[in-house]
């Protein structure tokens, strides 16, 4: 490992006592190093996205099977403790005979959305992923602003124990979905008269701190890449991966606040009783309610909205950024066509904004209005395309490895594209007219974010464990983690379009059984269905339900998918093989120039960029990596007196 | 070991980290007001009622901007003395600043109680009457001899709670003595209830019932006053709390007394027939004040203005057909002024004690579509001049609290590193500006246009 | 702003931020006094104040804020953030207009009913 700056035990050693010894709660609890408040964020993403896949498992059996008691619940309720929570979340809900109802689906459905997006993915894709490797790979100490980092984390923290909570409240959870769509949400119900003990009002407060966590994290993520890159790390010399967090740091801080707005005025219409989204002559419940009217439901769809585009943008960004690293890095090329990467990023950041109301086509927009969305959300397309396309060509000659994390990674790039282009009708306001709250829809979103995003996160995760931790993760068992999820990742969405097609709801908690008219359909995919069914002796219906069936199966392949790689995740930090050199994939990015696990402070010498991040396979280079820092083959150059710069920018980052 | 560019700017972005930081969160700001004035454009073309103008306190608002504007000046001079090491300066300015965002708040905070205390009431015809509720209102229900109450056997949103919801509206001094199904008398009260609720429960389970029901007799007939959004329903008879709880009795009293010093008749046909001058309430007198202030008023506005059209006016429109009552007794005919100097200030600038001064009308519920206090109930303009003015309340204690702790907690940075804590006030008073920058379009917006 | 400043510069500085306060406070009792003008329709009040507040907004921000001499980089970012204002605040009401239909808000149904033959 010549090229690598291998770890010297001395002057890590005298780096260790330049510091006084922090307290345990210091170091690793209240931490304003960007390296503990990213794996804080990164495993509270973790678990909230085994939390939110866990509410989808119990959805999917209701809708595979319709008023049969859930399997297992009788053996969870025994358990001490864990019955007693179980009981608390979601068993008081159930029916009697210990099968889900509609109540509680919705509930389901509104807390698993939630927690998929914003405390799911979010945190570990976004705010794990760029506070612990951000400001390495510019080649910084730390962020801009590091106690409001911490600051963002308990923000954070607080929201995620409020998001809890409201599971636990007299009333359970939200029921109206992840969108919150007012009128429905805007008013209590009927015997509630106090509003704090709903989980409704818990869900907007926990928003509430859960956007004031992100504006503080985005701002220093903005700032920190403006002002604390290296010397020599000039804008087009940053990793795409920086590049990608940098706009999504912007996307966050600049369209959070309509959805604050939105979150605000909804909590006003709740707790003071006015009429924001509420309009003239509302009836429940077959009474006038006692409120003002003249208000608008509108209003909170468009500010809602507002903020979810991007959020789109938010949730896919953090994926492209995790690729842009590991798939040059195992096929061993540099990434194709990086600075048309980073202008299609720009604009797909700038149209994020103007094509939110393509979600509302069904609310009756005007036809121009209309149009001129149609237009922006088939422009939008352009920009996605590019990147895939990158992203794609940059695998072209490469002798690729295919190891765990690359696997992820190049499972992401068909996952994404069909994720991609089955959105691509919806974008017409015709045939989302037809499609629309549709299984189609969820099918659509679902394979940008499932095998797309979260395959990425996984790639990221086994890509910088070795850095975080100095052990790798498992191969075997990632491989182990990687073919299950792949296979029940697609038996649980590809079915989705089928059905969507077919006019299936996606509300439906009994998954259509008393909807007669669909339970009838019949095609291949449900013929198919049926007799691999048959072969194995199991009776499944030969119609649109059958596939209810096969999506739970698949839900129940990727749910023990799962296994391998908690196993692995937890047993790795201490008992993994250990890594041998700083830089163990033969990176280029200047994180791998730090001891690993990463010090305090980082870098152990004055870091400097010399070259672009992706100089992989240069010709006449001795080795098939020339990493940023290296002045020349094997020499990172401390002095730091650089002539290849061709910026302006040489000023010490770094202290 | 220091985090670069604190103090100095990055030679080439020419910022230094906190400059580049507030400017993000001010543009993320910008976007938070954004959305919240793009909603306010929404709701007034929205509005399916006049959109009230010259409503607020004028007066009051004047003062916020000046003192606003004079705490931005201070603050930015703040900073220029600090620059030029001007320390005692740099003190006495930041203390200004201070104390005008505590006055700034104290205002605010006189505005806000006058709303709280005054009330508004939409009758069926849609004539809205503003004025005070010497008493507040409330629903008065005697007689009852029986409860009867239902419990779900699962977890529902909505369950018998008759502590919580029912007694606390028991009439004082009476106890809550009654006889049960099976004949036993009790006082309920928690533990009492948790009994009989098991039992019932007990029960349903035998009969495979989803609810248990639960009837409990009066030992002697008890009276409940209840406040109007403590009910869920009435009728002459039986009055339903909002746990479900139903009492059986005899309606005593569901009338309102309001001390009327507004008729607005802006939303009925016409306007001098409004069920506001029956003879039950304000009656004819008050009609002919009503009717000679607005021929007096149509008249000047044809002097004035005569190629306009005065349904256009939107001030014509207040002015005419917003009548303020300013005396018990309808003035004199010639019908001079009403319509004048009794824009300018709140209406609950009376307070509360001065009952004297308004007529006092007893409305009969059967003509009361909607009434609320001055909050953000009342319509969709108060619930964004709330929202914004109390957002914007926020930034300015905010503001207070950063400058504030500059100015008291930052003495060592000022001596030994000016020009960090120069920084600091600068960004600080940058995020000021903002707030002041903010008030400059919500003024307007809200008090005057 | 940059790091040194002359001190003498920084006293002309401070009798312009007193001056503009003045100004500030004259343009407060400006708009005050214009809103109670029966100009010939409302929205005109609503134009001309906020035209007032705009040109008062923008003396906030260009002196006291330093607007009129910052660092490029900023005003990208304002840029940006005042596109997307824009947007938030055109784009939403006219959503829920279609002037194809030639309706506005006021009667949406009459006028559909009106403009399909």
């Amino acid at each position: 490992m010549s090229a690598a700056t291998t770890h010297d035990p001395a002057h890590d050693h005298a780096h260790d006592h330049s510091h006084h010894e922090q307290a345990w709660i210091w170091k690793y609890v209240f931490s304003t190093d960007h390296k503990t408040i990213g794996i804080q964020y990164a495993i509270t993403g973790l678990l909230f996205l085994l939390f939110g896949f866990f509410l989808m498992l119990l959805m999917r059996w209701s809708i595979a099977y319709p008023g049969v008691a859930v399997p297992g619940v009788e053996v969870i309720r025994s358990i001490p403790g864990v019955g007693f929570i179980f009981q608390e979340m979601f068993g008081r809900w159930l029916n009697a005979d210990g099968s889900l109802n509609g109540e509680l689906y919705n509930m389901l459905g509104a807390m698993h959305g939630t927690i998929m997006v914003f405390f799911g993915i979010v945190p570990l894709g976004f705010a794990g992923f760029v506070n612990f490797v951000m400001p390495l790979q510019i080649g910084t100490i730390d962020m801009a602003f590091p106690k409001l980092n911490m600051l963002s984390y308990w923000f954070f923290f607080i929201s995620c124990v409020m998001m809890v909570v409201s599971f636990f409240i007299g009333t359970g959870p939200v029921q109206t979905g992840w969108t919150m769509y007012s009128p429905l949400a805007s008013t209590t119900s009927i015997g509630v008269t106090n509003v704090w003990n709903h989980g409704h009002t818990w869900w907007l407060l926990a928003m509430v701190f859960n956007i004031s966590a992100s504006l503080l994290g985005s701002v220093n993520v903005v700032t920190t890449v403006i002002n604390l890159r290296a010397r020599g790390m000039s804008w087009m010399r940053m990793p795409f991966f920086c590049w990608a967090m940098f706009i999504v740091g912007f996307l966050l801080l600049l369209a959070f606040p309509p959805l604050e707005v939105a979150a605000l005025l909804q909590l006003s219409d709740r707790v003071f009783g006015s009429s924001f989204f509420l309009p003239t002559g509302l009836m429940e419940g077959g009474r006038h309610l006692d409120i003002s009217g003249g208000g608008s439901p509108l209003l909170y769809q468009h500010l809602f909205w507002f903020l979810a585009h991007p959020e789109v943008y938010v949730l896919i960004l953090p994926a492209f950024a995790i690729l842009s690293d590991v798939i040059p890095n195992n096929a061993r090329r540099p990434l194709w066509g990086y600075k048309m990467m980073v202008y299609a990023l720009l604009t797909l950041a700038f149209l994020s904004f103007l094509v939110w109301a393509h979600h509302m086509y069904l609310t009756g927009m005007g036809t121009m209005m209309s149009t001129y969305f149609q237009i922006t959300t088939v422009l939008i397309s352009v920009p996605s395309v590019i990147l895939l396309t990158c992203l794609m060509i940059s695998l072209w000659g490469g002798s690729i490895r295919f190891n765990t994390q690359m696997l992820f990674g190049s499972a992401f790039l068909p996952m994404f594209g069909i994720g991609g282009l089955t959105g691509l009708p919806l974008a017409f306001s015709f045939i989302d007219l037809a499609l629309h709250d549709t299984y189609y829809v969820i099918g659509h979103f679902h394979y940008v974010v499932a095998p797309g995003t979260i395959f990425a996160l996984f790639a990221g995760v086994y890509h910088w464990f070795p850095k975080a931790t100095g052990r790798f993760m498992n191969d075997k068992l990632g491989k182990l983690h990687f073919w299950p999820s792949l296979i029940g990742m697609n038996l649980i969405f590809a079915p989705m379009f089928i059905q969507g097609m077919a006019g299936f709801h996606r509300r439906w908690y009994d998954g259509g059984k008393y909807f007669e008219q669909t339970a009838g359909f019949q095609n291949w995919s449900t013929t198919l269905t049926h007799k691999i069914g048959a072969f194995f002796g199991l009776n499944i219906p030969d119609n649109m339900l059958s596939l209810n069936i096969v999506m739970t199966f698949g839900a129940i392949v990727l749910a023990l998918g799962q296994v391998p790689f908690i196993y692995n995740f937890w047993v790795s930090i201490k008992c993994g093989e250990k890594v041998k050199s700083d830089n163990p994939w033969d990176a280029t990015t200047l994180e791998w120039a730090t001891p690993t696990p990463p010090p305090h402070g980082n870098f152990v010498f004055d870091v400097n960029a010399h070259r672009g991040p992706y100089e992989y396979s240069a010709p006449s280079h001795p080795t098939d990596f020339f990493p940023q820092w290296e002045t020349e083959h094997g020499k990172p150059k401390p002095d730091g007196s650089d002539a290849s710069a061709k910026t302006g920018h040489a000023h010490a980052a770094h202290h | 070991m220091d985090i670069p560019y604190t103090v100095h700017a990055r030679p080439d972005t020419g910022l230094y980290n906190a400059k580049v930081g507030i400017w993000l969160f001010l543009a993320s700001e910008v976007m938070l007001f954004g959305g919240l004035f793009s909603s306010y454009i929404f709701l007034r073309v929205g509005a399916d009622y006049p959109w009230p103008v010259h409503e607020l306190n004028v007066t009051l608002g004047c003062i916020n901007t000046v003192v606003l504007i004079a705490s931005s000046v201070s603050v930015v001079w703040a900073w220029a003395a600090l620059k030029m090491r001007q320390f005692g300066l740099y003190k006495g300015l930041m203390l200004f600043t201070v104390l005008c965002a505590v006055t700034f708040m104290v205002n605010k905070t006189f505005e806000y109680k006058a709303k709280f205390e005054h009330y508004a009431v939409k009758l069926t015809d849609g004539t809205i009457l503003t004025g005070h509720l010497p008493h507040g209102y409330q629903i008065k229900f005697g007689e009852v001899n029986q409860l009867a109450m239902s419990i779900p056997l699962k977890t529902a949103a909505v369950g018998a709670d008759p502590i919580n919801y029912v007694l606390n509206h028991l009439d004082a001094g009476a106890t809550p003595r009654f006889k049960t199904e099976d004949g036993k008398e009790i006082t309920l009260d928690a533990a009492t209830f948790a009994e009989l609720k098991s039992a019932a429960i007990e029960k349903a389970k035998v009969a495979k019932q989803n609810t248990a029901g639960l009837k409990l007799t009066a030992v002697s007939p008890l009276s409940f006053t209840v406040g109007e959004s403590d009910v869920f329903a009435y009728d002459a008879s039986t009055m339903t709390f909002r746990d479900g709880t139903v009492a059986y009795g005899k309606l005593a009293d569901d009338k309102m007394t309001i001390e009327v010093d507004g008729v607005d008749t802006r939303g009925v046909a016409v306007k001098e027939k409004s069920l506001a001058f029956d003879h039950r309430y304000l009656g004819e007198a008050w009609q002919k004040a009503f009717v000679a202030n607005r021929d007096h008023l149509t008249v000047e506005f044809d002097k004035n203005y005569p190629t306009r059209d005065k349904t256009k006016s939107a001030t014509f429109q207040k002015e005419a057909y917003f009548l303020h009552l300013e005396s018990t007794t309808p003035p004199a005919a010639e019908g001079h002024g009403n319509g004048h100097g009794a824009e300018a200030h709140a209406p609950a600038a009376h307070g509360d004690g001065h009952g004297g001064h308004h007529p006092t009308v007893v409305l009969e519920k059967k003509d009361i579509t909607f009434f609320s206090n001055f909050t953000p109930k009342l319509n969709t303009y108060y619930a964004i001049y709330f929202t914004l003015t109390g957002l914007h309340g926020l930034h300015v204690v905010a503001g207070a609290l950063v400058l504030a702790y500059f100015l008291f907690f930052n003495g060592k940075m000022m001596r030994e590193d000016p020009e960090h804590l120069a920084n600091r006030v600068e960004v600080g008073g940058l995020f000021w500006h903002f707030v002041d920058l903010v008030w400059i379009f919500l003024f307007p917006l809200l008090y005057l246009l | 702003m940059s790091d040194h400043v002359d001190p003498a510069e920084l006293q002309k500085h401070v009798k312009k931020y007193i001056f503009i306060g003045l100004l500030l406070i004259f343009f407060t009792a400006v708009t005050v006094a214009l809103s109670y003008v029966e100009l010939p329709t409302h929205s005109l009040n609503i134009i001309v104040g906020m035209i007032v507040a705009t040109f008062k907004a923008a003396l906030v921000a260009l002196i006291f804020m330093h607007l009129n001499h910052e660092r490029p980089l900023i005003y990208k970012v304002l840029a940006f953030t005042a596109v997307f204002c824009f947007v938030l605040f055109v784009l939403f009401v006219m959503a829920n207009s279609d002037p194809l239909v030639d309706h506005g808000f006021e009667k949406p149904l009459q006028s559909i009913e009106q403009a399909t033959p």
